[in-house]
């Protein structure tokens, strides 16, 4: 080969004054004669190869998951022998945990009881923040309305919605399909964002960015009757704050865990009712008022609260 | 129209002067396109439609008619502001997003004369060469939207929408396209990026301004339910006759809102700049309340400035400056703007001596909280410490710094945003603390101050010696 270039020899290490540390003594290693080394260009040396062609993939045959292969039979541990570097050794015998000591810096310490699980308490699953912002608490109010389900009227309705945009704007149609979803199933499931994603051909997280933003829609199922109370300052000063307290106090609506923000939604025990705080109505002459799901009222003082229930009696 | 009728109790103040109005709460009214066309209506479309889109524009420039959706600018002169060279798609947009705090004079149009507003966006729309509009209307409005989709359809049926309108030539397709509770939606550039299926960012002007670069990117003309309206009455008048009514600058009639601590709060159309303050809240309001007194007005809707009932002000440039109090003010835009506040949507909230400040304030804050949209810091941030700072001015909790700090985080909003929003959010913090400080500030106690550990070992030590 006369691919032995020269390189420039490097100064030898004089390795007299060289000490070596190791754990035991060794001896020097003798001094290489590197005269006779010859010193590769490592760049020539290496043989090239061809890049290899990308494989066409159409051309793939690919093996269906549906052919039936035997299942493996059952392996028979007693009769495997575990070989070690080539050599048969004995099968290890099985360890008893009871006579273990546990060993931590502290010392030896008690093994640890046992969980007894029917003493914990789960709570909500540990979520990252995306899955947060799709997740749907399960409410009282559940009950209330059909779980999510992709119906033949549930498309011919979004298909005629859809008809209204551009042919090459279909983004446009999100927030009437997300109110066809919430005006069927309650709320907008996480199932339902993916269905409206893949109705318009989105990436489902512009259909998440939309619902997490906008107050009309929520995630988690209201009562059979949901009332939205206006609280900005005509209806305020109407009595809108007393009225929600009365709407409470006969539904039994406990509104402590309510955030304001985004989770606005406070539901009765019983499913039935679902109470929520809304701005400006549009109606503020009338002071103060609320929409009982899509009907609204106008001068709803707290003293009308019952009544105002009551006219639902057989809804 | 001296044969009109109106439901029982429900009648027309005498001051007012209703065109928009005209059949809301009329006897033997309804929605429906059979009594619209038995009152004569549509006959504008038909008329609208031989003219020259051209001179409908001249006739709404001649009008001098103002939006009436909050910023009151010329609606003529807004339509003109489409690019001349324009190839792409225009649109017409009707904002029925109302949501404006104290406002609600579209809620009675779209509720109740739904032929009303499709005939002027028809003729809009033929104005400014549209042929898709979209009527984007407030989520709270569910009745509203069947109303609207019925009614676009007995209107198509009848061959005033659709293909080859009235045999003229011209297409118009109107849809309905509902928002979701957000008051952002309001603001138009917001309204149209939730019309695209976005969240209701806002985009900045410019250079995104609706008439060049609108929905889709499209020239696009945002208008108000009531300034649509409009344009029927303005063709049946003639702009000349029209620019008649009201005062010069402040053309036309518009409807005010009056809520709050009044006896008969209620809906008044009337012509603009004709009616004073006292006018409208003593004679047709009915005054106070038994035993009260009024304190303070705010004019035009949540975000303008509040004006004390016991001010005067100095309207007027130059030899023309007179001195008026708050009570012979007249409501119309340049007024208003005058006196430091705005006329805005029409949104009259009258507060009484019973109401404290420091409660209004706490209550427009948190709303303003609640509705930014997040997009730029000074107003996502700044709404939220507002809204901290008011609550603990109303709990008791707050320290005299605390009414300069609102203050100052209120004016470093203002003019920093994106959209109006800052300002809208703002302004009414801005004019509460100048004009109620003294009453501000009485709320707060030195007491609140925050103090460290150490310096309240300090203190007791300087105490006891
Ligand atoms: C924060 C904000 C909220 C608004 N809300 C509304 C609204 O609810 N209704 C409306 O008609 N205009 C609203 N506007 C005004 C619109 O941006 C726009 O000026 C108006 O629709 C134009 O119509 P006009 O020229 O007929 O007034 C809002 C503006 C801002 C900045
Ligand atoms: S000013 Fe407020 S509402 Fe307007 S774009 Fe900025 S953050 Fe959004
Ligand atoms: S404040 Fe309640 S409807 Fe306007």
């Amino acid at each position: 080969m006369n691919s032995n270039i020269e390189v420039p020899k490097p100064r030898p290490i004089n390795r007299s004054r060289v000490s070596y540390r190791t754990a035991s003594i060794v001896p020097t290693p003798a001094l290489i004669d590197r005269a006779r080394l010859i010193y590769f260009d490592q760049k020539q040396s290496s043989p090239k190869v061809p890049r290899p062609a990308p494989i066409d993939r159409s051309k793939l045959r690919y093996h269906s998951l549906g052919t039936a292969v035997p299942k493996p039979a059952c392996i028979d541990r007693s009769k495997l022998r575990y070989r070690s570097l080539g050599v048969v050794v004995p099968k290890p015998a099985l360890i008893d945990r009871s006579k273990l000591h546990y060993l931590c810096s502290a010392g030896v310490i008690p093994k640890p009881c046992p969980i007894d699980r029917s003493k914990v308490e789960y709570s909500e699953p540990q979520l990252t923040a995306l899955e947060r912002n799709i997740h749907s608490p399960i409410t009282p109010g559940a009950v209330n309305f059909p779980c999510f389900e992709i119906t033949p009227e549930l498309e011919a309705k979004a298909d005629q919605r859809i008809a209204q945009y551009p042919a090459d704007q279909t983004r446009s149609a999100v927030l009437p399909l997300l109110h066809e979803v919430q005006h069927h199933f309650g709320f907008i499931s996480p199932e339902s964002i993916d269905w409206v994603a893949n109705k318009l051909n989105l990436e489902p997280m512009k259909v998440v960015e939309v619902v997490t933003f906008y107050p009309g829609f929520r995630q988690k199922a209201p009562g059979k009757l949901h009332v939205r109370v206006c609280r900005t300052l005509s209806c305020a000063m109407g009595g809108s704050y007393e009225l929600m307290d009365k709407l409470c106090e006969i539904t039994k609506i406990d509104r402590s865990q309510e955030d304001g923000h985004k989770d606005t939604i406070s539901v009765s025990p019983c499913g039935n009712f679902s109470v929520e705080y809304a701005e400006c109505l549009a109606s503020c002459g009338t002071a103060p008022v609320c929409l009982v799901n899509d009907d609204f009222h106008e001068g709803i003082t707290a003293d009308k609260a019952q009544a105002l229930l009551d006219s639902y009696q057989n809804a | 129209m001296s044969d009109i009728k109106y439901l029982p109790g429900k009648e027309p103040h005498a001051n007012e002067h209703r065109l928009i109005f005209k059949n809301v709460d009329r006897e033997g009214w309804d929605q429906s396109i059979d009594t619209y066309l038995n009152d004569g209506g549509y006959e504008m479309l038909k008329k609208g439609l031989t003219m020259d889109p051209k001179a409908i524009i001249g006739e709404v420039k001649t009008s001098g008619l103002r939006g009436r959706g909050g910023a009151g600018f010329p609606t003529g002169i807004k339509w003109g502001f489409i690019p001349p060279n324009n190839t792409k798609p225009v649109y017409l947009i009707c904002n029925a997003d109302e949501s404006e705090p104290g406002t609600f004079k579209d809620r009675y149009i779209v509720h109740q004369d739904p032929h009303m507003l499709i005939e002027g966006m028809v003729i809009s729309a033929f104005a400014v060469g549209a042929h898709t509009a979209y009527i984007y209307i407030r989520e709270e409005f569910p009745e509203a939207a069947i109303i609207l989709e019925k009614a676009i359809a007995e209107a198509r049926e009848k061959g005033f929408l659709g293909q080859n309108i009235q045999g003229s030539g011209f297409d118009l397709e109107i849809y309905v396209h509902r928002g979701a509770a957000a008051y952002i939606c309001g603001e138009e550039t917001g309204l149209i990026e939730s019309l695209e299926g976005k969240r209701a960012y806002p985009r900045i002007k410019p250079p995104y301004f609706p008439a060049a670069m609108g929905l889709y990117m499209c020239p696009t003309i945002v208008n108000n339910v009531e300034s649509l309206c409009h344009v029927v009455h303005i063709l049946r008048m003639g702009g000349e006759e029209y620019v008649k009514l009201g005062t010069p600058r402040n053309s036309g009639t518009r409807i005010l809102c009056v809520s709050g601590d009044v006896k008969h709060p209620g809906y008044f159309e009337v012509q603009v700049g004709k009616i004073t303050f006292r006018e409208l809240i003593y004679d047709m309001c009915g005054g106070p309340k038994d035993g009260r007194e009024f304190k303070a007005v705010i004019p035009g809707g949540s975000s303008s400035k509040i004006l004390r009932c016991n001010e005067s002000f100095s309207i007027g440039r130059g030899d023309e400056a007179k001195e008026l109090s708050f009570w012979d003010l007249p409501l119309d835009f340049d007024t208003l703007a005058e006196a430091g506040s705005m006329a805005g949507s029409g949104g009259v909230i009258v507060l009484d001596d019973s109401r404290k400040i420091s409660w209004v304030l706490n209550n427009i804050t948190h709303f303003y909280a609640h509705e930014s949209c997040g997009q730029c810091t000074p107003c996502r941030e700044g709404s939220t410490w507002m809204r901290k700072i008011s609550d603990r001015i109303l709990e008791g909790n707050a320290t005299p710094d605390d009414v300069k700090t609102l203050e100052e985080v209120a004016y470093q909003i203002d003019g920093k945003t994106i959209c109006a929003f800052g300002e809208a959010s703002a302004w009414p913090v801005e004019a509460m603390i100048d004009k109620y400080r003294d009453e501000l500030i009485a709320e707060t106690s030195e007491e609140n101050e925050f103090k460290s550990p150490e310096q309240q070992e300090r203190e007791k030590f300087l105490i006891s010696s």
